[in-house]
C-alpha cells in the first residue's frame, strides 16, 4: 500500500487544505517578537510615528500564518516559531577587509546595514541623488516620503509585513529626481552577523518621472551556521516614464530564516525589471506584489531558486494589472537538490477594464534527486475580455538525450549534468545588468551544481 | 460587443418545466430520526444506516468548504428535504410507469423504450431522489453486469456494495461527500464482471423535480479486470427562484487493465438572467485506478447550474495506470463555476492528460482549479495539462488556479494555459467568406471545444454541439 493510504478510505491529501501544524501559541510568540519595539526613538514626524503605532496594533490582530492559510500552504514557518528573535541594538564593528567580498566595483553609491543597523563606515554615495539612511532621511524629505512609505507594501493584512513597518526607524532611500538617469548601480548590503539576531530591513525607492536608476538589494552572511531572521520590506515606486532594474540577491546562510515583502507600484509607460535570486537560508519567503496603477506599464520579472539539502524557497509573485495596454513578462526557475523544496505562486490579476493585458508566465522547475520536492502554482485571475496572457510549468529532470550528447563529445556523465544545471540556471543569471554581480553568481551556482 | 454575442448569452432554458406528479416528501430538517426515516423507507440493512449515522456525525463537526471562488447565501440545511419521492406504485413494466413521467422524459429526449433500442442506450432514470425505471437490464444481465439503482443493488448485491461503497470517497472527505453518505437517496449501481466488455452505453438521467428538495444520489461503478464500460450521465432541473442543492457522490474502480468512461452532460437550471435560482452543484466525483494498466476518463460539459463545484478526479494507484480528463465549462449571467481535477499519481509510470476549456459569458465567473500530485513512488509519472479560457463580454471573469505538487525526480508535468476572445476581425474573415456572424460564433466555439466534444460518445458529442447550438437560436431576427 502506497504511503498515505490508510486503511479502507483515501488520505487527506484529497482536501485543497491539508496537512496542517498543530496550533502555535501564536500571540505570545508575536508578542515576543514585539519585544524590543518599545525602545524606538520616537521620530519628529507624527504621520512616521502614527504608521508604527498602526502597525503595532495590526501585529496584535493578526496572528502567525500556518499551512493551513492558502497563502502559506506549502511554507510551514513552524520551526521559525520555535526559536526566539531579537533586534541587535549595537551592530559589531568589522574591518573593511571583511566586506570587501560583497563589494560591486561599479557601484556609484552604497548603503550598508548590519543585523540591520545602519553602518555610515560603509557606506557612500557618489550617485547624484538621494541614497540615504532613512532616519536622516525621513526628516529632510519628509513631504516626499509620507505619501510613499507604508503606502504600498500592504499590512494589515501580511503579520510580517506588520512587524517590520513596527520596528520601523531606520532603512535605505532612494530618491531620483525627474528625468535624472544613474548609470552606476546602488548597491543596498544588508549584512548579517549575530545569532539570534532579528532584522527589519527597510527599503523605500522613489523614481521620479522620467527617472531610471539600478537598484541592487544584497542579503549576506558572515556566519556560516548562525540562525538569525530577516524580515524585509521594501517598497517602489515608479512615477511616469520611470525605468528601474531591481536585483535582489539572497545568499543567507542556511540556518537563517528570510521573509520579505517587495510592493512596487507602476505609473503610466513606466517599466520595473527584477531578478531575483535564491541561494541561501533555511526558509526563504520572497512575495512580490506589483501593481500596473496606470497604462501601458510594463513589467519583467524573472527569479531563480537554487537550493539544496532540507532548504525550502517560496517565492510568491502577483502582478496586479489594474490598468490597460499593460505588459508583464516573467521566468521563474527552481533548481531544488539534497531534500529541498521550492515553492512557486504566480498571480496574474487582470481587473475589469484592464484591456489590451499582454502577459505571459512561465514557471520551469528542475528536480535534481529524488527527496527534491516542487509545489508549483501559477494563477490567472482575468476579468476583461480583450487580453493576451498565457501561463505555463513544467517540472522535470535533466533530459537524457542532452546528457548523452553532451558525453557523446567527451564530457563525463558529472560534468554534462553540471552544466546542464548550470545553463539551466544561468539564464536568468544572465539578465543581471550589473557584471561583477552577475560574474560573482554564475560562479557561486557552477560551484553549487559542483557539489 | 457586438449583437451576436449578447444574443449568444441570452438564449433561454427548454427543460424548465414542472412536471405534476404526487410525490412523497420528507418533512424538512436533518437529524438522525431523518436518516433513520429515509433508511427506513429504502428497507435498508443496518449496516448501511451506520454508515449514514457515522457520515452524519462527520458531517456536523465539519465546516463548509470556504476555499471555492464562488459566492452564494449560507445554505440552510435544515429547510431542505432529504427525500421526495414518486408515490410508489408497482411498476410491472414499463407501461405502468406514470404517463406524465414517461411525457416528461420525453420532453427531455431521453430514449427509453423503442428509441432505447434505436440509440442502443440503457438508461437508468433517477427522478428526484428514486430510481423510477432502468431499461435494459435483462440484455446486460446476459453477460453478466449489474446495471440498477443503488437501492436495488443494496438489497440484491449487498456484499459488492459493502465492500466498494465509500472506499475511493470515504465517509468524511469533505462537507458535501459527509452530508451527502449521511443522506443520499438513490443513484446508480454498476458492476461489470472480469473480462467483460459493456455491449452498449450505459446511461443515467437525473431530474429534480420538487422545490426545495435537494438530490444526493450516489452512483458506484466497479470494473474488474479486463473489463470496460462507457457510462453517460445527464442531468436537468425545472425552474424555481430558489435554489436547490444537488451533492452527489460518484465513485469509481477500475481493476486490473479495466477501463471505465465516464461521460457527463451537465444541464441543471441555471437560473433566470438576473441570478435567481438555479441548481447548487456541489459534487464530488473520485475514481481509483486501482489495478495495473487500468484507465479512468472523465469528460463533461457543464453549461446548467447557478454554481458548479466540482473536480472530477483520478487516484492511480495501480503502476501504468492512466488518468483523463476532457472539460468544457460553460458560464452565463451570473452562473459561478469552479470545476477542474485532480491527478494524484501513487503508482510507476502513471500517466494523465486534462484537456479544460472555459467559455463565461454575460456576469458570470469560471475558474480551473486542478491538481496534479506526483507522490514519491510514482516514478516515472506523466502529466500534460492544458486550460483555456475564452471570454465573451468584458463583464465576466476566468481563472486558473492549477496546483502541481512533484515529489518524484523522473516524473514529467507540463501545464499550459491561455485565455483568448472571439475578436470583431475574426468575425469580419467569417463574414467576408459569406458565412453569418451566428454561424461564425458557433463555429469558433465548437472549433475551440473540439478536443473535448471528440471525447464524447456520439450521442452526447451530437448533444453537446447541439446545446451551444441553442445558445445561438435566440439570436435569429
Amino acid at each position: 500500500m502506497p504511503p498515505g493510504i490508510v486503511g479502507k478510505g483515501l488520505p487527506t491529501y484529497f482536501s485543497w487544505q491539508h496537512a496542517y501544524m498543530s496550533a502555535v501559541t501564536s500571540n505570545s510568540y508575536l508578542e515576543s517578537l514585539l519585544q524590543g519595539q518599545p525602545h524606538l526613538p520616537a521620530a519628529p514626524l507624527a504621520w512616521f510615528n502614527e504608521l508604527r503605532a498602526d502597525a503595532v496594533d495590526r501585529v496584535g490582530a493578526l496572528t502567525v500564518p500556518t499551512t493551513r492559510d492558502e497563502e502559506w500552504r506549502f511554507t510551514d514557518i513552524s520551526p521559525l516559531t520555535k526559536l526566539s528573535f531579537h533586534p541587535a541594538r549595537n551592530a559589531p564593528q568589522l574591518d573593511a577587509a571583511t566586506i570587501d567580498g560583497f563589494v560591486l566595483p561599479e557601484a556609484g553609491a552604497r548603503l550598508t546595514f548590519i543585523d540591520g543597523v545602519y553602518a555610515p563606515q560603509f557606506s557612500f554615495n557618489n550617485a547624484g541623488v538621494v541614497v540615504e539612511n532613512l532616519a536622516v532621511g525621513v526628516t529632510r524629505h519628509g513631504a516626499q516620503i509620507e505619501p510613499h512609505l507604508g503606502r504600498h507594501a500592504e499590512f494589515r493584512g501580511d503579520v510580517f509585513a506588520a512587524l517590520n513597518t513596527a520596528f520601523l526607524h531606520d532603512g535605505a532611500l532612494i530618491i531620483v529626481p525627474r528625468d535624472a538617469s544613474v548609470t552606476a548601480p546602488v548597491h543596498l548590503l544588508f549584512i548579517a552577523t549575530q545569532q539570534e539576531a532579528a532584522s527589519y530591513p527597510r527599503c523605500l525607492v522613489v523614481a521620479e518621472s522620467g527617472s531610471a536608476v539600478t537598484v541592487v538589494e544584497d542579503f549576506v552572511a558572515l556566519q556560516p551556521d548562525a540562525a538569525y531572521f530577516t524580515n524585509a520590506v521594501s517598497e517602489i515606486v515608479l512615477a511616469d516614464n520611470a525605468h528601474l532594474n531591481h536585483v535582489r540577491v539572497q545568499r543567507d546562510n542556511g540556518a537563517a530564516f528570510h521573509i520579505a515583502n517587495c510592493a512596487v507600484s507602476l505609473a503610466r509607460a513606466s517599466r520595473y525589471r527584477s531578478v531575483s535570486v535564491a541561494l541561501g537560508a533555511r526558509i526563504s519567503r520572497y512575495h512580490l506584489n506589483v501593481l500596473q496603477a496606470a497604462e501601458s506599464a510594463e513589467c519583467t520579472i524573472d527569479g531563480l531558486a537554487l537550493i539544496a539539502d532540507r532548504q525550502l524557497a517560496d517565492t510568491h509573485t502577483c502582478i496586479d494589472h489594474a490598468q490597460p495596454h499593460g505588459t508583464s513578462r516573467q521566468l521563474h526557475k527552481c533548481i531544488v537538490g539534497g531534500a529541498a523544496h521550492a515553492v512557486f505562486n504566480g498571480k496574474i490579476m487582470v481587473r475589469p477594464g484592464a484591456q489590451l493585458t499582454d502577459s505571459s508566465q512561465s514557471s520551469r522547475n528542475l528536480l535534481l534527486t529524488g527527496k527534491a520536492r516542487v509545489d508549483t502554482k501559477p494563477q490567472l485571475e482575468i476579468f476583461a475580455d480583450d487580453v493576451k496572457c498565457a501561463h505555463g510549468a513544467t517540472v522535470g529532470q535533466l533530459e537524457a538525450e542532452e546528457v548523452f550528447y553532451l558525453k557523446s563529445r567527451g564530457l563525463t556523465e558529472a560534468a554534462a549534468r553540471n552544466l546542464l544545471t548550470y545553463a539551466f540556471g544561468a539564464e536568468i543569471i544572465a539578465r543581471i545588468p550589473v557584471a561583477s554581480l552577475k560574474h560573482c553568481l554564475e560562479q557561486t551556482v557552477l560551484a553549487q551544481t559542483n557539489r | 460587443m457586438s449583437s451576436v454575442l449578447q444574443n449568444l448569452v441570452n438564449q433561454p432554458y427548454p427543460h424548465g418545466f414542472v412536471t405534476e406528479i404526487e410525490s412523497d416528501v420528507a418533512p424538512k430538517g436533518l437529524n438522525e430520526d431523518t436518516i433513520r426515516l429515509i433508511s427506513t423507507k429504502k428497507n435498508e440493512p443496518g449496516w448501511l444506516l451506520e454508515f449514514r449515522l457515522k457520515a452524519y456525525q462527520q458531517w456536523l463537526k465539519m465546516e463548509e468548504p470556504k476555499w471555492p471562488n464562488v459566492k452564494y447565501p449560507k445554505i440552510d440545511f435544515q429547510a431542505i428535504s432529504y427525500y421526495s419521492a414518486p408515490k410508489p406504485k408497482k411498476l410491472a413494466s414499463m407501461d405502468e410507469v406514470d404517463p406524465e413521467l414517461l411525457r416528461t422524459f420525453e420532453k427531455l429526449g431521453v430514449p427509453m423504450n423503442e428509441r432505447a433500442a434505436l440509440a442502443g442506450v440503457a438508461v437508468d432514470v433517477i427522478f428526484d431522489s428514486v430510481s423510477v425505471a432502468t431499461t435494459y437490464k435483462q440484455k446486460l444481465a446476459e453477460v453478466g453486469i449489474i446495471f440498477c439503482s443503488i437501492s436495488e443493488a443494496v438489497h440484491e448485491h449487498p456484499e459488492l456494495v459493502q465492500q466498494y461503497l465509500g472506499t475511493v470517497v470515504p465517509l468524511g472527505d469533505n462537507y458535501y461527500a459527509a452530508l451527502n453518505s449521511a443522506v443520499f437517496t438513490d443513484g446508480s449501481f454498476c458492476f461489470i464482471p472480469k473480462g467483460v466488455k459493456c455491449p452498449m452505453d450505459l446511461s443515467t438521467y437525473f431530474r429534480i423535480n420538487t422545490q426545495e428538495s435537494g438530490q444526493f444520489e450516489r452512483t458506484l461503478i466497479i470494473a474488474e479486470e479486463g473489463a470496460s464500460v462507457s457510462y453517460l450521465e445527464g442531468c436537468t432541473a425545472p425552474k424555481f427562484d430558489t435554489n436547490q442543492l444537488h451533492a452527489a457522490v460518484v465513485e469509481l474502480i477500475a481493476l486490473d487493465n479495466a477501463d471505465i468512461k465516464y461521460s457527463t452532460v451537465q444541464n441543471w437550471y441555471a437560473g433566470d438572467e438576473k441570478g435567481i435560482g438555479g441548481i447548487y452543484n456541489f459534487v464530488t466525483k473520485r475514481g481509483l485506478c486501482k489495478g495495473v494498466n487500468s484507465r479512468i476518463s472523465w469528460t463533461q460539459v457543464e453549461t446548467g447550474s447557478a454554481i458548479t463545484w466540482k473536480y472530477p478526479s483520478c487516484v492511480l494507484r495501480g503502476d501504468n495506470s492512466v488518468g483523463e480528463f476532457y472539460s468544457v465549462a460553460l458560464t452565463n449571467h451570473y452562473q459561478q463555476a469552479d470545476t477542474g481535477t485532480k491527478m494524484v499519481h501513487l503508482g510507476r509510470n502513471t500517466r494523465s492528460t486534462i484537456v479544460s476549456k472555459g467559455i463565461s459569458a454575460g456576469r458570470s465567473n469560471n475558474s480551473y482549479r486542478g491538481l496534479v500530485r506526483i507522490a514519491p513512488s510514482a516514478a516515472g509519472a506523466r502529466n500534460y495539462s492544458r486550460c483555456d479560457s475564452m471570454l465573451v463580454g468584458d463583464q465576466c471573469g476566468a481563472n486558473t488556479f492549477p496546483y502541481i505538487q512533484v515529489n518524484n525526480q523522473s516524473a514529467k508535468v507540463e501545464h499550459e494555459a491561455s485565455t483568448s476572445k472571439i475578436g470583431e476581425d475574426q468575425l469580419f474573415y467569417f463574414a467576408q467568406r459569406g458565412i453569418g456572424a451566428e454561424e461564425a460564433v458557433s463555429m469558433i466555439i465548437n472549433g475551440f471545444c473540439k478536443d473535448v466534444f471528440q471525447q464524447l460518445p456520439m450521442e452526447f458529442a451530437v448533444e453537446a454541439t447541439k446545446l451551444l447550438g441553442l445558445k445561438l437560436e435566440g439570436s435569429v431576427g
